[in-house]
């Protein structure tokens, strides 16, 4: 492969990920039905550059915090661990089934695009944190301020779930009472999980 | 012609990709069909006006609370 064809491949997997990120708002179902059938490898490429990107911007706001990079390996191991235990739950859930097999590269590419509210939230908060930055007082201004800012968080948090429901449904193709319980099972270490990342610095909210 | 059913062929296994969702009963499932069909497409119609209902209702529960808890999450990043 050239140079030329890597270019062209490139810049059109990027017109591809900005597209279904205002097709993820406005139809989350069909885009995100449409990524689970997903191949080009050059999409989870433009989107983990964007996440490292975000690293090394929030690298010289945060005190005291780890290298950029080391911090991105870290949310590469996160992300990979995340998708390799839905992938497994679901492999073992199937097992008792008759059920189709599903692929891996089907979990990564729809937990990578669920990664946009995520993505869009830490990067607003942390430019909030330099033109408006905290503490918020008691004011009239720092009430409807914080009114707003719980919207807008509840908002995107809606969001995500909305992705990371359909992110499962479609990669796993399990119904809905079994996405719950799988849920529920990534809970019960994910917020231990989170607690340590939190005690050794790496994310005060999980990354994820 | 033939480039025409490929297509067809192409999105119907797409749109069959995944069975219907089942949760037991008659009136859950009716229910549940409802109730997914606003967050299919353009979700934000509803969930935006939604959230500031919550956060309004929050406001008044909590009080100074909530805004200590937004000085938080300014931190969280």
């Amino acid at each position: 492969m050239d140079f030329k064809t890597f270019l062209v491949d490139f810049f059109t997997a990027f017109i591809i990920v900005i597209k279904r990120f205002f097709l993820l708002i406005i139809y989350p179902y069909k885009t995100m039905r449409r990524i689970s059938l997903e191949k080009d490898y050059y999409q989870l490429l433009i989107i983990a550059g964007l996440v490292f990107l975000y690293f090394k911007f929030i690298y010289f706001l945060r005190d005291k915090t780890y290298l950029a990079t080391l911090v991105f390996l870290f949310f590469i191991f996160n992300f990979l661990l995340t998708s390799s235990f839905f992938y497994l739950l679901n492999k073992f859930f199937n097992s008792n089934q008759n059920k189709k097999e599903t692929s891996f590269s089907s979990f990564i590419f729809t937990f990578s695009y669920s990664l946009f509210p995520t993505l869009i939230w830490f990067l607003s908060t942390s430019l909030l944190f330099i033109f408006l930055p905290p503490p918020r007082t008691f004011s009239l201004l720092g009430n409807t301020f914080s009114i707003f800012f719980v919207a807008y968080s509840l908002s995107l948090l809606i969001w995500k779930l909305i992705l990371e429901y359909l992110a499962v449904r479609f990669s796993s193709k399990q119904n809905f009472l079994r996405i719950f319980y799988m849920m529920i099972l990534y809970l019960t270490w994910f917020l231990p999980y989170s607690v340590f990342l939190y005690y050794f610095h790496f994310f005060r909210i999980p990354f994820i | 012609m033939t480039e025409i059913n490929l297509r067809l062929k192409k999105k119907l296994n797409e749109v069959f990709s995944i069975e219907p969702n089942d949760l037991g009963t008659g009136f859950l499932n009716q229910n549940f069909k409802k109730i997914t069909a606003y967050f299919k497409t353009i979700p934000f119609v509803y969930v935006i006006p939604f959230t500031f209902l919550i956060s309004l209702v929050l406001y008044l529960l909590l009080g100074k609370l909530l805004v200590r808890l937004v000085t938080i999450l300014q931190y969280g990043f």
